[in-house]
């Protein structure tokens, strides 16, 4: 009980894998590529509360880990925005962002 | 203390219930407004870490910027309200197994070889280095990637678009 009540690092680390699982299973799992690049956007939001965690817990300053927060989100909200601008782009030559109906066009 | 537990829990089922939300919405603006749901509350946890600036950091980025340029793009292609489809159910269970292994497989491992410690992992964070430079110095070649980004997104841009024309001509 004692370990439920008292949050910790432990607590926060477990929030994190439990979301990046989540991406995971999603970008397994979807079949609309715009759906895959939110996935892939849940698994870096648990990196970013790792990293946050740890700061928090291990270096009181919290420098370092807004830091490379700051890289990391910054760096996957412009991944994301390149994947929408190429889904665009694959939608405006097939008219469907299925990732299997373009695979079977493919073939 | 009560009040911290009740917003932690509270918080987390909050983020797992709108991540899961996003995977398996069975339209389009739904998992749309997940992601901005995800997005908000994730801002709240990290003001629990002391992060408040990274929160109305990402609420800005991420919130504002990238949540309504989802919207806008799917407004222009007119697929708001597109119905998702997941994978066949095969699929499904088969890579749900393959991640639960692969959790499983990784606390195992940082168990094992770390004895249960994850701090020695991130030693670089703990280090006190001597060569300590100031945030406004950490954070200038930010601007060096942000640009090269821009740089690199407009000639992917300008690239896909004349594939795309090409491609269009072929087909008629």
């Amino acid at each position: 009980m004692a370990v439920i009540l008292n949050i910790g690092l432990i607590h926060y680390l477990i929030l994190a894998l439990f979301l990046f699982l989540t991406g995971l299973i999603g970008v397994l799992i979807s079949r609309n590529m715009l759906r895959t690049v939110m996935s892939l956007f849940i698994m870096t939001i648990a990196i970013v509360l790792n990293f946050l965690t740890f700061g928090h817990y291990c270096d009181k300053t919290m420098e370092n880990a807004n830091i490379i927060c700051i890289f990391v989100l910054t760096i996957s909200v412009v991944q994301t925005i390149i994947a929408l601008v190429i889904l665009y782009k694959i939608y405006q030559a097939n008219e469907y962002l299925d990732a299997e109906k373009i695979k079977d066009k493919e073939n | 203390m009560e009040s911290n537990i009740f917003y932690f829990y509270s918080l987390f089922i909050l983020i797992v219930g709108s991540a899961i939300c996003i995977i398996l919405a069975s339209r389009m603006y739904l998992a749309l407004i997940s992601l901005f749901c995800l997005i908000c509350t994730t801002g709240l946890l990290y003001l629990a870490l002391n992060a408040k600036y990274l929160a109305v950091f990402q609420f800005i980025l991420c919130g504002i910027f990238l949540s309504v340029y989802i919207f806008l793009l799917l407004k222009k292609i007119r697929r708001l309200n597109l119905s998702l489809k997941l994978v066949n159910p095969a699929k499904i269970i088969i890579s749900m197994f393959w991640v639960l292994l692969f959790g499983g497989v990784a606390c195992l491992f940082y168990n094992e070889e770390y004895s249960n410690s994850l701090y020695t992992i991130f030693n670089f964070i703990i280090e006190n280095s001597s060569d300590t430079v100031k945030f406004s110095q950490h954070i200038f070649p930010l601007h060096l990637v942000m640009l090269l980004v821009i740089v690199t997104a407009a000639v992917l841009r300008i690239f896909l678009s004349s594939q795309t024309q090409k491609q269009n001509e072929e087909d008629k």
